[in-house]
């Protein structure tokens, strides 16, 4: 068997065409990938090194064709939801109704990236009033006025309260164009004090009861308003179906973690990681197709782990990689340097850690949604950091900041710090803008500098026996 | 104890209500926005209110969850002692009976902090005069306010927010300048915190002929509350099954942060056309995105050109400031007859 490696775009449609030759069995959004570029303007693929594994093909078709998939099922008459902010709690409910979908058109931040700003977004969004000095989530704003990237959905829910100010500021400017948002109210975290009732969240955390139960009305509220849509209210049984069909998905992406960040070589690339990992916030607007997707790529990894195939080098150094980038290529670039991933806080890490099942329902998701490291202190989210480093052996750590992002200005700071002090770690702040090619000397320069800084400290540990 | 707060959200009579001393930081004159070094994206208020907290540790800070900065800059606090610095949950919504709870609770929360601090119970007939007497010097602030020159009411509202008190300069009192004549161009200066530090930033306005008829910046007119209604003369009460000080300070918060904020384009609507301000300066800092992402809003809300003054460049850009400030109060001159 030939070991896996990484495709650009033009071998992968020498590899499609093989496969396909060979009787590969795709769903129907299949196909070769180079016709995202030439049909959906997808032009970042091009500088993109992808797996070569089926199994990646069909989670990038799957993430490139979610458009035309919510337009499908919008003409088959099922009601779309607009989830905002919340990432990964308001599309357990949604798609626990029949004929509901729940997208996060917060995604359209990764539009300027995949269609390198040929799609306008971004500069549309300026003239809209949100210039450059806010995340690149503004491209949602665009979308939203232009329709070109999906479609109105009929209902949006957006939290509020404890969350970015920018995504906040940007959402209030678009109920101002005329798009109506319900928007729901999400607490700041807070340990609970001495003797005050409280509950462990899912990940850990322990949050006071008055937040539990306020974030679990305001749950059952967006339920009616749910239920509402789908013209069937939402019961506790199919929201606990719903759950424990969420919660597959969250165990498949478990599994295929420990498969891929474990101790030896790493069986898939970092960047479909990234995309692995994403899909469990909405289910890429398909929850039966997001479980077959990743049990394809479980089965994937599982082969190569056992066959002892790896798509970076076995000396690769192992990094722990908090929040997402705007520049998909990002990740591609640290393994060129010599990284692995093996661990990540994407911001949405309550989204993987399982939804209680032994409790009700809407108490559940109460608990989930108030596990979002986002929504706490940003010492509690240094501190999983920290732990999830323990746990998966990193050996550095990427902080990747998000031009104009309300948390980036402080928090990088304060998980550098901590994870320095507590583990010892070399730790990076990488500013990664949705086009990072104008910056590739200096973003490559400090993945550089990282990587072998991790490496001069494994030779030291080596020879102290540390 | 002196309890500094920074958000006029935050009732400084439920402070005053356990014995100890509401100091609003708008108007501590130590409190120096101009001397921080900021980290890129950081707000200086913010910053500043982390660094004077972690200069001053024999006070206790209340800092307030309505901005991402100011949560954050909590966060970052290091040599704060948890029992001297507490973070209040200013719930985003207000319509529902979630917000009020919420509200109540961190009021509650806050009462247990106070008494940690050496604050005693507070007493409800006690809160009640408390409150009526800030309503009582609200009112008067508010009346006052046209007479007095944009300065003066800025001092006068931080005053207030200070300790309570009102002191309106005397008649023929010449500090903080004379209030502009009628041929200045009204405008209406709407935006984040405005400290001491920055009122030169008035001075400006005013000297370039124009006339603030509406102070909108946090603790301006608007953290004052609404006039009283036609005929209501309790503004405040405290029954045991009435509406709770929660529900109270909801309904008087008018501010950009709030979702869904119309509470807040109401309120300025309702005064930008009573007082026929002809155009809007946006005080904005330097990663404060809820009102920069306003500045286009506020435009087609009210059909008036919007100037958006980044609050950094007082320390920082002195003449590129007032020379765009002269420029628009240029452009929105009218002809002369």
């Amino acid at each position: 068997m030939n070991s896996p490696r990484k495709l650009t775009l033009v071998e992968w449609d020498t590899r499609y065409a093989l496969l396909a030759r060979g009787g590969l069995r795709e769903p129907e959004y299949g196909g070769p990938l180079s016709r995202h570029v030439l049909a959906g303007g997808d032009l970042r693929l091009r500088q993109l090194k992808f797996d070569d594994s089926a199994a990646s093909l069909r989670l990038w078709n799957f993430l490139l064709t979610e458009n035309e998939r919510l337009i499908a099922a919008r003409r088959r008459g099922e009601k779309i939801v607009g989830a905002m902010k919340d990432l990964g709690t308001v599309p357990v409910m949604a798609y626990s109704l029949p004929g509901v979908r729940a997208f996060y058109p917060d995604g359209a931040w990764w539009t300027p990236c995949l269609m390198e700003c040929s799609d306008g977004l971004l500069g549309q969004a300026e003239a809209l009033g949100i210039d450059a000095s806010f995340c690149p989530v503004r491209a949602m704003l665009a979308a939203f006025q232009n329709g070109e990237h999906f479609p109105r959905p009929d209902r949006l829910l957006c939290s509020t309260g404890a969350v970015c100010d920018d995504f906040s500021a940007i959402a209030q400017r678009l109920e101002r164009m005329g798009f109506p948002i319900t928007w729901w109210e999400m607490p700041r975290r807070r340990a609970p004090e001495p003797g005050e009732p409280a509950s462990t969240l899912p990940g850990g955390w322990v949050a006071p009861r008055v937040q539990i139960d306020g974030v679990r009305e305001e749950l059952t509220r967006l339920a009616g308003i749910l239920g509402e849509l789908a013209g069937c209210p939402l019961k506790e049984a199919a929201l606990a179906q719903g759950i424990a069909e969420a919660n597959r998905v969250r165990r498949l992406l478990a599994a295929l973690r420990q498969t891929v960040y474990g101790p030896t070589g790493a069986p898939l690339p970092a960047l479909e990681m990234l995309v692995a990992e994403m899909l469990a916030i909405h289910f890429c607007s398909d929850r039966d197709e997001t479980i077959a997707v990743l049990s394809g790529l479980l089965a994937e990894a599982q082969t190569r782990r056992d066959q002892g195939q790896s798509v970076v080098a076995p000396d690769a150094v192992r990094i722990f990689w908090v929040n997402p980038v705007a520049d998909l290529r990002a990740m591609n670039l640290m393994e060129d340097w010599g990284g692995r991933l093996c661990g990540s806080d994407f911001m949405f890490t309550h989204a993987l850690d399982l939804i209680p099942e032994d409790v009700r329902p809407l108490e559940a998701l109460a608990r989930t949604a108030l596990a979002d490291p986002m929504i706490g202190s940003g010492r509690d989210r240094a501190a999983r950091v920290v732990a999830d480093c323990r746990a998966f052996g990193a050996e550095a750590v990427v902080i990747s900041r998000i031009p104009g992002a309300s948390h980036c200005a402080r928090e990088g700071a304060l998980i550098r710090q901590r994870v320095r002090a507590e583990l010892g770690l070399p730790a990076v702040e990488l500013e990664i803008p949705p086009i990072c090619d104008p910056l590739l000397p200096t973003v490559s320069s400090r993945l550089q500098a990282l990587i072998e800084t991790a490496r001069e400290r494994r030779g030291q540990a080596r020879a102290g026996g540390w | 104890m002196l309890v500094y707060l920074t958000s006029p959200w935050v009732p400084a009579e439920w402070v005053k209500a356990h014995g100890l001393e509401p100091r609003g930081v708008w108007f501590e004159p130590e409190f120096d926005l101009e001397r921080t070094a900021l980290s890129a994206g950081v707000c200086a208020f913010s910053e500043s209110v982390a660094r004077f907290a972690e200069l001053h540790p024999q006070a206790a800070m209340v800092f307030s969850t309505h901005c991402d900065q100011l949560r954050r800059g909590y966060d970052g606090l290091e040599s704060v002692r948890p029992e001297r610095r507490f973070l209040f949950n200013l719930p985003a919504t207000w319509q529902t009976p979630v917000a009020r709870r919420l509200f109540d609770s961190e009021l509650e929360r806050l009462g247990r902090f106070l008494r940690g601090l050496g604050g005693r119970e507070p007493v409800i007939g006690e809160l009640e005069t408390l409150l009526v007497q800030s309503w009582c010097q609200r009112s008067r602030l508010l009346s006052a306010a046209p007479a007095l020159s944009a300065r003066q009411f800025a001092e006068a509202a931080a005053r207030f927010h200070w300790d309570g008190q009102i002191r309106l300069p005397g008649a023929g009192a010449d500090e903080g300048g004379e209030r502009p004549g009628a041929r200045a161009v009204p405008i209406a200066l709407v935006g984040g915190p405005l400290p001491r530090a920055q009122w030169r930033l008035l001075d400006a306005l005013e000297g370039a002929g124009s006339r603030v008829v509406l102070n909108a910046t946090e603790v301006g007119e608007r953290s004052l509350g609404s006039p009283p209604q036609a005929g209501g003369d309790e503004p405040a009460r405290l029954p045991e099954s009435g509406p709770g000080l929660g529900q109270i300070c909801l309904e008087r918060m008018v501010d950009v942060f709030q979702r869904p904020n119309t509470q807040l384009y109401a309120w300025l609507g309702e005064r930008i056309r009573a007082r026929q301000a002809r155009g809007i300066v946006l005080w904005a800092y330097i990663g404060c995105d809820l009102w920069r992402a306003e500045a286009q809003s506020l435009r087609e809300a009210f059909g008036l050109p919007v100037l958006v003054l980044d609050a950094d460049e007082v320390a920082n850009g002195w003449t590129r400031l007032t020379g765009r400030i002269e420029a628009f109060v240029e452009s929105l001159q009218p002809d002369a007859p």
